[in-house]
């Protein structure tokens, strides 16, 4: 649907005579029959591939309507896991039809080179935010834009540890202190499972990349027996936290957000927690390319939404500006103060990427043993 | 598979040759073709070329070679997972028949309305999609699921089992997703063995464990061959249940070949993978048939 037939209708419903109403209504219904046999080709839109769910919502209510509004451009959304949606981005590469405009890439993607030869270099368009003191630093880059951090960190049932829970990665591995099963991620995205046990071994954060696998994989073995959940998805994590599969866990900090929400005994430490962004990619040849950049600057220059959609998927805004207008409360809960933020653990792109074969083989062969 | 056709064959009677030379049983051969046809343009375009695509790019992402497959024998992990692969495969496929068989023959004996109910009830899960399914077994798998729950509130265990996340999980996960696809075709060829047969075997002395060995067992085997084959395949080929029930430690093939399309995105290697299942799929399948091919009922499977 066009916009048109909402404007005809609007300035006519002024009408008063009756004979006027019923001509308003007649153009209101040819309005509406045109706009709706317009191929959609001849609209203004944009395609952006999202991972659904709340993420989309909390995007629609705060970017997309608003942005439709403004400049009538309508947002288009496909939804998939992150994954697929990087796998068919390269599907569509490979037969040269490009069906999408944006996407969201995690941090460590997006240093790819794959992600480069998929995606525009986005150096020109950064360089008008160059002076801009308000973006955290790095936030636009050849890669694309930032959408915003989160992180992955130790969280503890608070009923199972009332002296006080674990404190660091060491006191999540010591099972004799700190009795009861744990939960690690299983996504098939290893680094940060190896990253908490070297840092339990004792490695310095600053020299922890490029990861000591062997090291890793050894401080693990003891570990193993008493990890009572692997969790794959989001929704397992959360699950297990409240049937009690496991009591010490390392979760994506939104679902621990989320457990604390419903009242769940649940605490967190942010230190030495894993920090991830996600970064807005401009695919090579999109249709609607225009359009999209035009999005990506609106995206940019409201950090009030970008609160507002931070605040309810509780992760670090772009601009610092947008991390001020959060509530207290969400505040809390991200990374965002600068004493906070020093102390997680930025994982190492560049070497991740490298890496991921030999990372996800080594995975695979200790998990068969 | 009808009945008139059994008879046939039964009795030994060759069908009676038509007036133009052709046999009863075929139609020409341009209408033959026009039969199959949309279903051959559906496997054409929908799955011949894209599988013959992603296989193709084994040999030729990144480069043109065989590194893709030197890789994979090099690597003992990947041989190991799919030995594990095929095994739990078979595992399935037995529990699956010592399962269904049973109620196959329970619902062709059964008064038709009775017999309906039970068709329903193998039917019904069908319509459920498999994620839910698998669900469901991880909310009663779970630490302070039902089964734990139950076997504490006895008084037998003191600690919560550790059921999910086990190969245990996975194959009785599996075996409920499967056991339909098992009873169906069984069910199919007991209801074509005629009652005369049975009463016959009766009215000469058999008794009912006699009348099962070598009537109903024997006529059923198309069935039974064909279901295990059925579940055996898909089985080879499950991605979401071991994905949910199962945990790190219970890889199979599918879940090797879904990290490396989508997190590590080397369809080569995928490709590369996938072909290997593909061979060891139709090895296992020609090996299925020469073994069995001795029974007359084989030549109704495949």
């Amino acid at each position: 649907m066009s916009i048109t037939p909402d404007y005809v209708c609007k300035a006519d419903s002024q009408a008063v005579s009756a004979s006027r109403t019923s001509l308003t209504f007649a153009t209101c219904l040819l309005a509406f029959s045109v706009a709706a046999t317009q191929p959609s080709l001849a609209e203004e839109q944009i395609v952006i591939a999202t991972t659904g769910g709340t993420w989309e919502r909390q995007m629609r209510e705060h970017f997309f309507d608003p942005f439709t509004k403004e400049t009538g451009i309508k947002v288009v959304t496909v939804s998939g896991t992150g994954a697929e949606n990087v796998a068919r981005v390269k599907a569509m590469a490979a037969t040269g039809k490009i069906e999408w405009d944006l996407y969201q890439a995690g941090e460590i993607q997006a240093a790819s080179d794959l992600h480069r030869t998929l995606n525009e270099d986005m150096t020109t368009f950064c360089a008008d935010y160059l002076a801009d003191r308000d973006l955290l630093p790095d936030a636009c880059n050849r890669s694309g834009v930032l959408f915003g951090y989160g992180t992955t960190l130790m969280v503890y049932n608070t009923d199972s540890f009332p002296k006080g829970g674990p404190a660091n990665w060491q006191d999540f591995f010591d099972v004799e202190r700190f009795p009861g099963p744990r939960a690690l991620p299983n996504f098939n995205d290893p680094w940060r499972v190896m990253a908490a046990a070297l840092l339990a071994d004792g490695v310095e954060p600053k020299v922890l990349f490029p990861l000591d696998i062997d090291r890793a994989l050894k401080k693990l073995d003891d570990l193993r027996p008493h990890v009572g959940l692997w969790w794959k998805t989001g929704d397992q994590s959360t699950q297990g936290f409240r049937t009690g599969e496991y009591v010490i866990g390392q979760i994506w900090q939104t679902r621990a957000a989320a457990l604390k929400q419903e009242g769940q005994p649940l605490a967190w430490r942010q230190d030495q927690a894993f920090l991830v962004g996600d970064r807005w990619a401009l695919i090579k040849n999109a249709p609607n390319r225009d359009n999209a950049i035009r999005f990506l600057r609106y995206f940019l220059s409201h950090p009030d939404a970008q609160a507002k959609v931070c605040e309810a998927l509780t992760c670090a805004p772009a601009r610092r500006s947008a991390a001020t207008a959060m509530g207290e409360m969400a505040r809390a809960m991200v990374p965002t103060s600068s004493d906070v933020f020093d102390r997680l653990i930025k994982p190492d792109a560049a070497w991740i990427n490298a890496n991921t074969q030999l990372l996800i083989e080594r995975w695979n062969e200790w998990n068969q043993q | 598979m009808t009945k008139p056709m059994k008879i046939r064959s039964l009795t030994g009677r060759a069908a009676a040759p038509m007036p133009n030379g052709l046999s009863a049983r075929q139609y020409p051969l341009g209408l033959s073709l026009l039969l199959i046809a949309p279903l051959f343009l559906l496997l054409g375009f929908g799955f011949i070329y894209p599988v013959g695509r992603l296989l193709g790019q084994s040999f030729f992402a990144p480069e043109l070679g065989l590194d893709n497959y030197r890789r994979l024998l090099e690597t003992s992990l990947y041989l190991r997972v799919l030995i594990r692969t095929i095994t739990v495969a078979f595992v399935v496929m037995s529990a699956s028949l010592a399962i269904g068989y049973p109620v196959a023959l329970a619902m062709a004996r059964l008064r038709r309305d009775l017999s309906s109910l039970v068709m329903a009830c193998v039917l019904l899960p069908l319509w459920t999609s498999a994620l839910v399914r698998s669900y469901a077994w991880i909310v009663i798998l779970q630490r302070r699921g039902l089964v734990n729950d139950v076997l504490s509130g006895l008084g037998l265990i003191s600690e919560p089992l550790k059921l999910l996340y086990t190969e245990g999980a996975v194959i009785l996960a599996m075996t409920h997703v499967l056991v339909p696809f098992m009873i169906l075709p069984i069910y199919g060829a007991l209801r074509a063995i005629p009652p005369d047969l049975v009463q016959a075997a009766r009215n000469l002395g058999a008794d009912r464990v006699n009348v099962f060995i070598r009537i109903l067992l024997p006529l059923s085997l198309p069935g039974v061959f064909a279901g295990c084959l059925m579940t055996f395949i898909l089985a080879l080929g499950f991605y979401v249940t071991p994905a949910l029930v199962g945990g790190p430690s219970s890889l199979l093939m599918a879940t090797l070949i879904g990290q490396q399309t989508t997190e590590t995105l080397d369809w080569g290697f995928a490709g590369a993978l996938s072909t290997v299942l593909l061979l060891v799929t139709l090895l296992i399948v020609i090996l299925f048939r020469k073994v069995l091919s001795h029974s007359r009922g084989i030549s109704n499977v495949a």
